[in-house]
């Protein structure tokens, strides 16, 4: 309700309206968008009564009802029944009609069993029987007997079941063979014929053509096994290798200097130290496996010594027995040898040292006639009925790209096992060569730091290293070169870019080194004299000054410190070291000038120039003496 | 590859070809060449069958191109294949015929000067001779109009005015990356010549 007060006032200014509301007894319900207020409607009298009647807790009322007697029960139920039938059609009273209604059957029911209990007219309360005594203690103890006698069966039966199998397992029966036969069939090939079953040795299904092959027989050690011997640990299942693959093989690859040059006919035919032998007692796969390696190692040297026989090399090969030797370079020869230790030569005694087996190129004498084998069996597609097999992409193509007589001639080149393993050998002496070359001068000399990093990056037929020449302290001027070490030669990469091949002689290296250090000091100074300030008059890295030097060139610079009047020549060259002169220019007499002579350092062109000696100035290195000359120069002048 | 260029070389009257041929090899090795082996060009021809217009098929073969077979259709359509292409040929008897007695083939001596592969050869079509080809390789270019001049001296000096303008079948491909199918095609241009002149030789009688 809102009343306006008209607030009069006797002033002739307009009145101002003041509102004054009642607080809102209706809560609103909703606003609209207009502003007007919907309030919720409040409840009429009848609603608001059944919201009361909501509120009464009839089934507390029942509990506290069923102690009193049942005359008060009645009366109650009278009350009860004139309520309910009140307002039958209103729905909010429906529920509570219902729980009337729920009460009112309770209390009959038992307002009835009260009835029955007290008059004892028609029914009475009869107490239930109780149970049966406990069986006796005999019968129980049987039926228990017979529960455990049930579950002991089936114990037993799971016992014998597993005392089966594992007699299996162990004894020395037919059943054994077989299932030793069905291990040694998931290995090897076997094929029965008439009574004996065979197996196969060869690397024939693996590519190999190889004359000689290699059939084992499969026999039963129960039928040789003497009475009263102990059969624990022999299996029933042993094989009988070719009396040729008995015996311990490997294939020893050396590389040794030799000082003579060609000494091939010095090769004395070796047997190794005591191998480990084969003993008969051996697992049957055990002694296949050194069978199968016999015969591989055997392929293997009959290819490379059919190789050495019939290609026309550079460099010939000598065949003797079951050595081979090659010479790699001048004084350093590839021997291999096909060591097999049968068991019955006599023991001879090698002394270990003598024996340096290279490991990593017999390991790729494998590898390569593995390679042999998977491309005779492998090739490439696709497999056409009517053409020829196995020509490789290059030689498919060869004919619709119209390749020349040339083209095809340079394809069909192939290199044999034993020219790769010569490559891979050369290289292998190239590179130990070079870094002990590398590491000599690393370590003998002290002036320039060498710095050797090898790349991780390389194969078994090239590799590179990186040579950075410092001086200590002056680590900013560094002369860096790149060796690549192939085949037989080296190529370099020089700090401006430019390469040069090196031969794979020793002293060629070191000397390229030695002269790459001299061009790096005469860097060194020039450089210095940005440092203090000194001007570069020349710096030639090939100069012709001096004398012939055996082997490369003499680099020298020349400064002038910055008043002028004091000449710097520093002259370094490999074989005759580095010299460092210094001419001192007197400012003071010039009295005869021609007006030809602009600058006073015109006049002073000539001059002797003095040595220096270097071991006697003070610094660490070479550049670091030079600095504090050109330090103390510049003061002095 | 390199480029090539064939000519045929007129012989004069009055002399025989195997004189001629002698002269021209005598000259190339007055310019400085080497002998390197002998050469041989050949060309098959088939004719298609049960067609309303016959279409012919020329197959050739070069000994400087051991691994191929050249197939050229009338149209220029060249196809290089490899060597099985022959016996793809025979399977297709019923649809191809050779035409008897239209092998032309082209041999002689091969000539090596630095750069350069010269080659002499007698044509004989049928077992008489009926021609001299002469073709100069220069093996490092690639693109004729480039080396055009250089092979123009060297083919003035050998042959005279008879290569005063590239051959006709190379003179649309001078800018274009040089293949060996246009030498084959060069080839091919001569043997029609020398068979269209015997066979306009022969009705005479």
């Amino acid at each position: 309700m809102e009343v306006y007060y008209q607030v009069l006032t006797t002033m002739a200014a307009p009145s101002v309206n003041v509102c004054v509301e009642a607080a809102i007894e209706n809560p609103i319900q909703e606003i609209r968008y207009d502003g007007q207020e919907i309030h919720v409607t409040p409840l009429s009298m009848s609603e608001n009564l059944s919201k009361l009647a909501h509120k009464i807790n009839f089934f507390k009322d029942e509990s506290e009802e069923k102690g009193k007697p049942t005359s008060e029960g009645e009366r109650e139920t009278d009350e009860e029944k004139v309520l309910a039938p009140f307002q039958p059609s209103l729905w909010p009273w429906d529920s509570v009609r219902n729980k009337l209604k729920s009460a009112l059957t309770e209390i009959s029911v038992l307002y009835d069993v009260l009835n029955i209990v007290k008059e004892k007219h028609y029914m009475v309360t009869d107490p239930v029987s109780q149970e049966a005594p406990e069986l006796k203690a005999p019968l129980q103890m049987i039926a228990k007997k017979k529960s455990l006698v049930i579950v002991c069966q089936i114990l037993n039966t799971g016992s014998d079941r597993l005392k089966r199998v594992q007699a299996e397992m162990g004894s020395n029966t037919p059943d054994n063979f077989l299932w030793e036969l069905l291990q040694l069939r998931k290995h090897w090939r076997l094929k029965k014929v008439h009574n004996t079953i065979l197996g196969e040795l060869s690397y024939k299904s693996a590519g190999s053509r190889f004359w000689q092959g290699g059939t084992f027989e499969v026999l039963k050690t129960s039928d040789l096994t003497a009475d009263g011997e102990a059969t624990n640990k022999k299996a029933s299942l042993d094989v009988s290798i070719p009396s040729e693959l008995e015996g311990v093989a490997y294939i020893q690859v050396e590389v040794k200097s030799v000082p003579d040059l060609m000494d091939l006919t010095s090769a004395t035919l070796k047997m190794p130290a005591s191998l480990g032998a084969v003993s008969p007692d051996a697992y049957w796969q055990q002694k296949l496996e050194t069978a199968h390696n016999v015969l591989f190692c055997k392929e293997l040297f009959a290819q490379l010594a059919r190789e050495a026989v019939q290609v026309k090399g550079s460099t010939p090969h000598m065949v003797v027995g079951n050595q081979i030797l090659t010479n790699v370079f001048p004084g350093i020869q590839l021997s291999i040898v096909l060591c097999h230790y049968t068991g019955k030569e006599k023991k001879v005694n090698l002394s270990p040292p003598k024996l340096d087996h290279n490991h990593v190129l017999e390991h790729s004498l494998h590898q390569l006639l593995r390679k042999v084998h998977s491309n005779n069996l492998n090739t490439s597609p696709p497999h056409p009925a009517n053409a020829m097999l196995g020509m490789t992409k290059r030689r498919r193509l060869a004919g619709p790209e119209a390749y020349s007589r040339q083209d095809l001639l340079q394809m069909a080149h192939s290199e044999s096992m034993l020219e790769q393993i010569l490559k891979q050998t050369k290289h292998a002496v190239l590179r130990l060569r070079s870094m002990h070359v590398i590491d000599q001068l690393a370590s003998s000399l002290q002036d320039p730091l060498l710095c050797a990093h090898w790349s991780c990056l390389n194969n078994s037929l090239e590799s590179s290293v990186r040579v950075s020449i410092t001086s200590y302290c002056y680590e900013t001027n560094r002369t860096p070169l790149i060796l690549i070490i192939g085949i037989d030669t080296i190529r370099v990469v020089v700090k401006e870019g430019r390469t040069c091949v090196l031969s794979f002689e020793e002293n060629e290296l070191r000397d390229f080194l030695q002269w790459q250090i001299c061009q790096h000091h005469a860097q060194s100074v020039q450089s210095l004299a940005k440092l203090h300030g000194w001007q570069v008059l020349s710096g030639i890295v090939s100069s012709g000054h001096g004398d012939i030097e055996p082997y490369g060139t003499t680099s020298t610079v020349m400064l002038a410190s910055p008043k002028g009047n004091i000449i710097l020549a520093f002259h370094s060259s490999p074989v005759s070291g580095s010299r460092l002169s210094v001419k001192k220019v007197n400012t003071t007499k010039e009295s005869n000038i021609s007006p030809a002579v602009t600058a006073s350092k015109w006049a002073s062109l000539a001059g002797e120039f003095k040595e220096v000696n270097l071991s006697r100035l003070e610094g660490r290195n070479l550049v670091g003496k030079v600095d504090m000359l050109m330090a103390r120069l510049t003061v002095m002048s | 590859m390199g480029v090539s260029c064939v000519y045929s070389y007129p012989v004069p009257e009055g002399r025989s070809g195997a004189q001629v041929v002698d002269l021209l090899q005598k000259q190339v090795e007055m310019l400085g060449g080497i002998k390197a082996g002998t050469f041989l060009v050949d060309c098959e021809t088939y004719q298609s069958v049960m067609l309303n217009t016959p279409k012919t098929l020329h197959i050739l073969h070069n000994s400087e191109h051991p691994a191929s077979c050249f197939a050229i259709l009338d149209s220029g359509a060249t196809l290089v294949a490899d060597t099985l292409f022959n016996g793809l040929m025979s399977n297709l008897k019923n649809y191809y015929q050779a035409r008897k007695g239209a092998k032309i083939e082209s041999k002689g001596q091969r000539f090596q000067l630095s750069d350069f592969i010269l080659k002499v050869g007698s044509v004989s079509l049928a077992g008489s001779m009926k021609g001299i080809l002469v073709e100069v390789e220069y093996c490092p270019s690639a693109i004729a109009a480039d080396c055009w001049n250089l092979m123009k001296e060297l083919l003035q000096s050998l042959i005279g005015g008879v290569a005063e303008s590239p051959p006709r079948s190379l003179k649309p491909k001078m800018e274009e990356v040089y293949t060996p199918a246009t030498t084959m095609l060069q080839y091919l241009n001569h043997f029609n010549n020398f068979r269209t002149a015997a066979a306009m030789s022969q009705p005479a009688r």
